[in-house]
């Protein structure tokens, strides 16, 4: 993908740094809502912690979709890259799966200065 | 009473949302198609469009995802078949929405490609979407 300017590009980038950020956050969320939350809800008879845990991670959830959509309808994203994203999405540690391909995006767009 | 705030607050922004997602759907429609290679040129009504999707819609658009959460937390409803039928819908309107600013967001600077073919639908997609979503919210047939 070609960008007429400096500016396209670091906007680019800018778009692609914070997707890294909301996609960490969603999987950090579930990571902690799957395996603290429930566990602690279940086991130790706290249910407080998924209701706050729930809720939260629903949040981080949309963000991550809402963003995803963002960056795949501005970059052009192939289903390739799209329908992965997506489905790591739903699985704990996915998101960390989903890092390497969103750093390679994003050096991808470093090169086309 | 704090619930009754919540519910008015939530609803006005999900007004503000869905009525700036079908402007935004008709800007996109209305995008210059232009060769591949040379930027698309925006007009000041798309500039325009733009900006009031940063600044009013996508602020309008978290306020009422926070706000419902809040609400379905003190209300106890997230087990609700109503609201679990209007989350997934919720989650479309979204990526619609997220859909639709990436495709604005390319307007200037890269070269303009034609509109895909679901966003064409995404007016009356973002309509149903809504419509469905009072129905569930408002009438609780479910």
């Amino acid at each position: 993908m070609r960008y007429p300017d400096a500016a396209s590009i670091e906007a680019a980038r800018t778009q692609m740094r914070w997707m890294r950020f909301v996609s960490l956050l969603e999987g950090t969320t579930l990571v902690a809502l799957v395996f603290i939350a429930v566990p602690l809800k279940h086991f130790a008879g706290f249910p407080a912690a998924t209701s706050v845990m729930g809720p939260v991670h629903g949040f981080a959830f949309l963000l991550y979709i809402w963003m995803l959509a963002q960056a795949a309808s501005s970059f052009a994203w192939p289903k390739s890259d799209i329908i992965p994203l997506f489905v790591m999405g739903f699985i704990p540690f996915g998101a960390f799966v989903n890092e390497r391909r969103l750093k390679r995006i994003e050096t991808d767009l470093t090169l086309s200065r | 009473m704090e619930y009754l705030w919540f519910k008015a607050f939530h609803v006005a922004t999900v007004a503000i949302w869905i009525g700036g997602m079908l402007m935004l759907s008709l800007a996109v429609a209305a995008l210059p198609a232009s060769a591949s290679g040379t930027p698309a040129t925006p007009s000041p009504m798309i500039e325009a469009v733009a900006r009031w999707n940063r600044w009013v819609t996508s602020p309008a658009m978290l306020l009422a995802w926070g706000l419902g959460i809040t609400m379905a937390v003190q209300a106890d409803w997230f087990t609700a078949p109503w609201l679990l039928i209007k989350l997934p819908i919720v989650l479309g309107l979204s990526a619609v929405h997220g859909a639709l600013s990436g495709r604005l967001r390319r307007r200037t600077g890269l070269a303009g490609q034609e509109t895909p073919s679901l966003l064409r639908f995404a007016g009356p997609a973002t309509v149903v979407g809504i419509v469905v979503v009072a129905i569930l919210a408002v009438a609780k047939p479910v």
